[in-house]
């Protein structure tokens, strides 16, 4: 029973890693660069979804608060710094990538206070299925996440601009001579992986605290899924954050929860080593 | 060297693939230089094409040949000089502004979007006006591919990904399109295949520059061909005029092929 548990608590843990490995994916795969300033972003949704909730008392309208606020602010971080940059080398837009993180940290910063904030979200009984306890409030998490993750997969794989984007990450000079406007994939990339890595900060936020440094600790498990999921792989980063997120919990019997981050670097350095393209990824040709 | 240069066809050239000589210009290209960084690769190419021509450019590796085709499609980063599509400069449009005029493109290699299924390699073409009714008659066209429209582009084999890669390129119906290389990456088996394909382009109202290493058999198929040398253009001439040059043979078309006919 024990380990049922644990595994319902990864799996949720693993939504929040999901969604931002997802963000990170996007953005690898069709911008070619890993975006240092996910972590960052999900802080913003955490912050956008508690004054949001606080507000309104809905955790569904933190959901769409965070979702709305970090694409609009994932939007801004691309036309002010990324797209002045798109022809730069990898180094230059993870570097720019760095200071866009601690930008948004330093405003979150300022004008939210240092100090841990928390979602005080009423308690409520759990349901116990077969001695494993859910609350009503992961169950609701899970639904905001869940409904997130159809949204951009239906867009990925159902509209226009999906099929565009997703062929700017296959092939950006062929979409270009396929008459792809690659401005209008980049809008609509950003809008986007900002506002899953903002769903995943609010998860995070009303899971644990809500802090200035909350997201940017999301980092390493975050980059770990992607790469486990295969880089530009969206399906991928999903499934490997919900992987990660059940290791990490499975494992705390054994070596204490603060040893969490450190298991992700481990299965980090195991997949570059054994299997540098992931579960999903391709093989990456040299163009 | 002494550049033996017809820049002006005259009738006594004609083959039996018939002379466009007539017909109006389509492409022009004058004296376009430019490359990828500091130093030049094209050093003032100039060439042109007729409505309802296959021109061959050839040439060795390194002459340039596949940097005229992204100079043509502005996927070149510096590019001078101008090149004329209808009349109008493209020099300084934006790849898909090109492409929305009525330049197709086939890239030489990737030239399929390998993650999309063949369904989708034809819907995402932007520009398209009917684009059901386009993809049902380029599926038409290649019914090989709607046999496969599911598939995953990357699962396709060498033949199928090359008759995609024309499709796709068709879905804007272009008035020109310019193949680098179509028969690279193919299997010897399917070469002829593919300059058959090439030979069937006018039919569909598309004119064709070929960049094309396999040279003589290119030539077969077309009016009239550039020989690039350096970036620069060394011999042109009528396709059947290079096809019997001894120097263009000896230099650039390799000499082995006694038995060609």
């Amino acid at each position: 029973m024990f380990y049922a548990q644990l595994l319902v608590n990864g799996l949720v843990q693993g939504l929040v890693i999901g969604l931002a490995a997802l963000s990170i994916t996007l953005v690898f795969g069709i911008a070619r660069f890993p975006n240092a300033a996910t972590g960052d972003a999900m802080t913003l949704g955490g912050y956008s979804a508690l004054a949001a909730f606080k507000a309104t008392g809905s955790m569904a309208l933190g959901g769409v608060a965070a979702f709305l606020a970090t694409a609009v602010v994932s939007l801004l971080a691309y036309l002010a710094v990324f797209r002045q940059l798109a022809n730069r080398s990898v180094v230059s837009l993870l570097v720019a990538s760095i200071g866009v993180a601690f930008f948004i940290r330093a405003v979150l910063g300022v004008t939210f206070g240092h100090a841990q904030q928390v979602f005080m979200a009423p308690l409520s009984r759990p349901y116990v299925l077969g001695g494993v306890r859910i609350t009503p409030l992961d169950l609701q998490l899970a639904a905001v996440a869940a409904i997130a993750l159809a949204a951009v997969f239906g867009l990925l794989y159902f509209t226009p601009i999906g099929r565009q984007m997703r062929a700017v990450a296959d092939n950006r000079d062929l979409a270009r001579v396929s008459g792809v406007r690659p401005g209008r994939v980049m809008v609509a990339l950003w809008l986007l992986a900002g506002g899953v890595a903002g769903v995943g900060g609010m998860m995070l936020g009303v899971k644990t605290i809500v802090s200035p440094e909350s997201g940017w600790e999301m980092l390493l498990p975050a980059f770990t899924a992607a790469i486990l999921g295969g880089i530009g792989s969206p399906g991928g980063a999903v499934l490997a954050g919900l992987l990660l997120g059940v290791a990490q919990e499975a494992s705390t019997p054994f070596v204490g929860f603060t040893y969490k981050i450190a298991l992700a670097f481990v299965i980090m350095l195991a997949v570059l080593l054994v299997r540098p393209r992931g579960l999903f990824g391709r093989v990456e040709g040299a163009r | 060297m002494s550049a033996q240069s017809v820049a002006q066809p005259v009738a006594a050239d004609m083959t039996e693939r018939g002379s466009m000589a007539g017909a109006p210009l389509l492409l022009g290209v004058e004296d376009v230089r430019g490359g990828y960084g500091e130093v030049d690769i094209l050093n003032g190419v100039s060439l042109f094409l007729r409505k309802g021509e296959i021109v061959t450019v050839a040439g060795t590796n390194g002459a340039g040949k596949s940097t005229l085709a992204k100079a043509v499609l502005g996927l070149l980063p510096r590019v001078s000089g101008r090149i004329l599509f209808e009349g109008a400069d493209l020099v300084g449009l934006s790849t898909e502004d090109r492409v929305g005029r009525g330049v197709g493109y086939v890239p030489q290699v990737a030239n399929v979007f390998a993650a999309l299924s063949v369904v989708e390699n034809l819907q995402v073409v932007v520009g398209v006006k009917d684009q059901r009714r386009r993809i049902a008659e380029l599926f038409e066209a290649f019914p090989l591919l709607a046999e496969r429209r599911r598939a995953r582009a990357g699962s396709l084999s060498g033949g199928e990904r090359q008759q995609l890669a024309f499709a796709r390129a068709l879905m804007t119906s272009p008035r020109l399109i310019i193949l680098d290389e179509p028969t690279a990456a193919l299997s010897p088996a399917k070469v002829a295949e593919a300059f058959e394909l090439i030979a069937r382009l006018p039919s569909l109202n598309v004119s064709v520059l070929v960049v094309e290493q396999r040279a003589r058999q290119c030539l077969a198929v077309s009016q009239r061909g550039y020989i690039l040398d350096g970036g620069k253009v060394a011999i042109e001439g009528e396709a059947a005029m290079l096809l019997a040059d001894e120097r263009a043979a000896e230099l650039y078309l390799g000499r082995t092929e006694k038995r060609h006919s």
